[in-house]
């Protein structure tokens, strides 16, 4: 190696990249004249270069491209169509009602009206099953009606005067 | 960018699907070069193909024209070949790797120690190394070895500064040649 290589190799990369000024390239091409380090260096990086690039200029020149236009039309008409999520906000974007901030309060009063009213619909109501008589006694001042449901949870016993009796007529 | 360009550019951004058409006539290839150059597998690269020009379709309308047009397509093809990598946890296969990372000559290759095979393995040997660099390094070296960017073309493409891009060369340079050392042909040549 040369005295002048250290600082000649700095360049010899920017040299082989085609990125030196003319002094440089002068200066450069000086140097590898009688420098066969240097030429070596250079040797190596076309050899790479070309190691990298053939691989890829071959399979491009395999490679057909017509079918590869199709499936990207259709990936274009399929994304062309919009989802129901799209749809509603394209349509919120362009209804003026909801360009306007009114919609705000009247989604916030919305929303509370839902939150009011769900417990009251949602309530499971207790329903009563028919009930029916189990026993009947009457007596001279007072009758008894005993009432149960037909799951047997609920009995209600009735305790009521007896009718008057009616009066002759006269 | 020329005016023909620019016009095409503006046809694609109204949803102009002819125009779009003649843009990927025009970069189909190169668009290829640079995917299959960072996955080395057909299929993958024209998956790649695919996806960028289904992307630059749906996001053409935001190239604003202040920078070259086939840096913005090439950023997204070294971007989404990259993300294709990462998603589908590229595996290189390495059948002829052994143990230490060195390379087993296959049995027709010793076989045959013919110039074409020469060059066949040392073009296999560099695509192993070029799948052990850092995803950047591998890209300035696509764009300078492959497509031939001037050092300022790559800084804009990726979006770094020029002594970046002359960094991550040299430094891809020297990786790729340290993993070849043992390798004499590179070295001395055929």
């Amino acid at each position: 190696m040369k005295d002048s290589c250290s600082s000649v190799s700095k360049l010899l990369e920017k040299y082989f990249d085609h990125e030196v000024t003319e002094k440089e390239r002068s200066l450069v091409e000086d140097h590898i004249l009688d420098c066969e380090t240097c030429q070596d260096g250079l040797s190596l990086m076309g050899r790479l270069r070309e190691a990298i690039k053939n691989p890829i200029r071959e399979a491009e020149e395999e490679e057909s491209f017509p079918w590869v236009w199709e499936k990207i039309e259709r990936g274009i008409r399929l994304q062309e169509k919009p989802n129901y999520w799209e749809s509603f906000r394209s349509w919120v974007s362009i209804s003026p009602l909801f360009k306007k901030k009114v919609w705000v309060p009247a989604m916030a009063a919305i929303a509370i009206l839902i939150l009011v009213t769900a417990p009251l619909l949602f309530k499971k109501t207790t329903s009563y099953s028919s009930p029916s008589v189990v026993e009947y006694v009457e007596s001279q001042t007072y009758n008894v009606m005993v009432y149960e449901s037909e799951k047997g949870k609920v009995t209600v016993i009735w305790l009521f005067e007896g009718p008057e009796k009616e009066s002759p007529p006269s | 960018m020329n005016s023909e360009e620019m016009d095409l550019i503006s046809r694609c951004k109204q949803g102009d699907q002819d125009a779009f058409k003649e843009i990927f006539n025009q970069y189909q290839k190169k668009v290829y070069r640079i995917a299959y150059g960072v996955v080395r597998q057909r299929e993958d690269a024209l998956d790649i193909v695919q996806e960028v020009f289904i992307k630059l379709f749906r996001s053409i309308k935001n190239f604003k024209g202040k920078s070259n047009f086939y840096t913005y397509l090439y950023r997204m093809v070294m971007n989404t070949a990259i993300d294709h990598i990462r998603r589908s946890r590229y595996k290189i296969q390495t059948s002829s790797i052994d143990e230490d990372g060195g390379f087993q000559l296959s049995e027709e290759a010793v076989k045959r120690p013919d110039h074409i095979l020469i060059h066949k393995e040392l073009e296999e040997r560099v695509r192993i190394a070029m799948e052990k660099l850092p995803p950047d390094q591998r890209a300035a070296l696509i764009f300078r070895e492959v497509e031939g960017l001037s050092y300022q073309e790559i800084a804009e493409t990726m979006e770094c500064s020029v002594g970046t891009v002359m960094s991550r060369l040299h430094y891809g340079r020297k990786r790729i040649q340290e993993f070849l050392k043992n390798y004499g042909k590179l070295e001395g040549g055929e």
